[in-house]
């Protein structure tokens, strides 16, 4: 069954949302529409409330890549997403092809993750294969990383995602909010939403644990001096 | 060169990507935009080392068993000979992973129909200029680091000044190597110069770095996306006309050499 057939399958279900997007089905005249989930009973008014109608994926790039400040939406399990708009879409591949722009690849994480084929990469992993100035990321401690995680993810630092990784195969994240968070907006409950996932650590957080592993080594060397 | 249709195939375009520039994708969605229209593949996706999805974050979007890689790149040289394989666990041309069949192609930058877009860009933002008083110069990025990423920008000369295009000179230059952008004024003995950034996307370089060395901008500026997109051509600089493209990747056309890498793919590889 192809990844959208399964969405559709999803959406029959009963779920009906994805980070800060409400799908709808059979209203707002097309078989699917999207919107905000803050958005939602506007949506349903006449004229769509005043809200921009989309016909079709095409801009959902656009509508995922800026903030409604026009800030740079550089991951995507961000909580920032604009407001304002509804896109109308009439097959479940064009649903799919827009999800797969706001949240990118959240849909197949999800349903590899629901048949226990997703593969998943420690901290440690994903900061070995670092290249160029990133490299030095690497050499960020094990308790470095666990504060950058409480720092950095989890909804209190605008990401939405659902962390699955483990610092390495041996030690998993100190509990906290950000390593707790469910992947689902709001109180809608599990049977309802798909899940945003995070396999790997993002580019963001590698980022940071190279800033972080910066400030560990200097502060190394002045303690030696 | 056109391409059969491959409706059980998926197409996956892969692109550097930002964290930080916004304009840096653009062009993959556009190129894989492009082709979806066309109808070509089953499904047409894009994925990142830099941005979302990554590499490996691509194997959960495809459905297809059979899956074309194409590396937007402009050259070859460590990303698509060293990160996106180990990334994508390509082991050659075709590499099987999980069921599924991987062809990995030739980066974008690299084929000889690059030549027709570089034309055809360079007559589009300097039109009715005679190619006789005119130097044509390819610029790209440059590196001590991997001979390969100039590599490119050569070829393409050579394969200019071998058409009928009439160029006066057509140099190769590089940000940071010899010969050097900032002196093209110097090994341009012509009234008119076009410059072709010869990069995937309007980021920091064609849009911010490469102005400034020209002599257009006195300091780095906005993002593309943030500005005027097409610069005011010409720019009267140093005694010349100055024609200042946008990156050649940006040509929503590039999707065409995509295919045709998977076009050359197919017959180097499933004819053996």
């Amino acid at each position: 069954m192809s990844t959208a057939q399964t969405l559709r399958k999803l959406l029959e279900s009963g779920i009906h949302q994805i980070g800060e997007l409400e799908i709808q089905t059979n209203a707002c005249s097309s078989r699917y529409a999207i919107c905000h989930t803050a958005d939602v009973e506007l949506s349903r008014q006449p004229e769509f409330g005043g809200l921009a109608a989309h016909h079709g994926p095409s801009a959902a790039r656009d509508l995922s890549t800026y903030a409604a400040d026009g800030t740079y939406r550089f991951t995507k399990g961000q909580v920032n997403l604009v407001r304002g708009w509804v896109m109308l879409l009439h097959t479940e591949e064009d649903l799919r092809l827009a999800l797969d722009q706001f949240y990118p690849a959240c849909v197949g994480l999800f349903i590899a993750h629901q048949h226990g084929t997703l593969e998943i990469e420690t901290l440690r992993d994903k900061l070995n294969r670092q290249t160029g100035m990133y490299k030095f990321a690497r050499s960020i401690s094990d308790a470095g990383a666990q504060e950058l995680v409480q720092k950095v993810c989890g909804p209190a630092h605008q990401c939405a995602k659902r962390i699955l990784w483990q610092i390495d195969p041996q030690t998993p994240l100190a509990d906290s909010e950000a390593s707790r968070y469910r992947g689902i907006i709001g109180e809608v409950p599990e049977s309802a939403a798909i899940p945003l996932l995070c396999r790997e650590a993002c580019n963001h957080f590698v980022a940071e644990c190279r800033q972080a592993a910066k400030a560990e080594f200097q502060a190394q060397s002045t303690a030696e001096t | 060169m056109s391409i059969a249709p491959k409706p059980h195939s998926a197409l996956l375009i892969v692109g550097h990507g930002s964290t930080e520039n916004p304009d840096s994708s653009t062009p993959y969605f556009d190129h894989a935009d492009e082709i979806r229209q066309r109808g070509l593949f089953a499904e047409v996706h894009c994925c990142f080392w830099k941005e979302e999805p990554s590499l490996r974050e691509a194997f959960y979007l495809i459905d297809s068993d059979e899956v074309y890689v194409v590396p937007d790149f402009i050259s070859e040289g460590y990303f698509t000979q060293e990160v996106i394989p180990r990334e994508l666990q390509l082991s050659g041309p075709t590499t099987k992973i999980r069921g599924k069949t991987f062809h990995y192609c030739l980066p974008v930058g690299v084929h000889r129909s690059m030549t027709d877009l570089i034309l055809k860009r360079a007559k589009e933002i300097a039109p009715g200029v005679d190619p006789a008083t005119t130097t044509l110069i390819i610029t790209g990025h440059g590196t001590g680091l991997n001979q390969n990423s100039t590599k490119a920008i050569r070829d393409q000369v050579e394969l200019i000044l071998a058409s009928e295009a009439g160029y006066a000179a057509v140099l190769d230059t590089y940000m940071e190597e010899q010969p050097f952008i900032a002196e093209w004024d110097k090994m341009s003995l012509t009234p008119n110069v076009v410059v072709v950034p010869f990069f995937i996307s309007d980021g920091l370089h064609s849009f911010q770095d490469i102005p400034v060395l020209l002599g257009i901008d006195s300091e780095i500026g906005a993002a593309a996306s943030q500005r005027q997109v097409f610069r005011a051509n010409p720019h009267q600089l140093r005694g010349k006309s100055l024609y200042y493209s946008s990156a050649i990747g940006t040509e929503r056309l590039l999707a065409d050499v995509i295919l045709d890498q998977i076009s050359d793919f197919d017959q180097l590889n499933k004819s053996l």
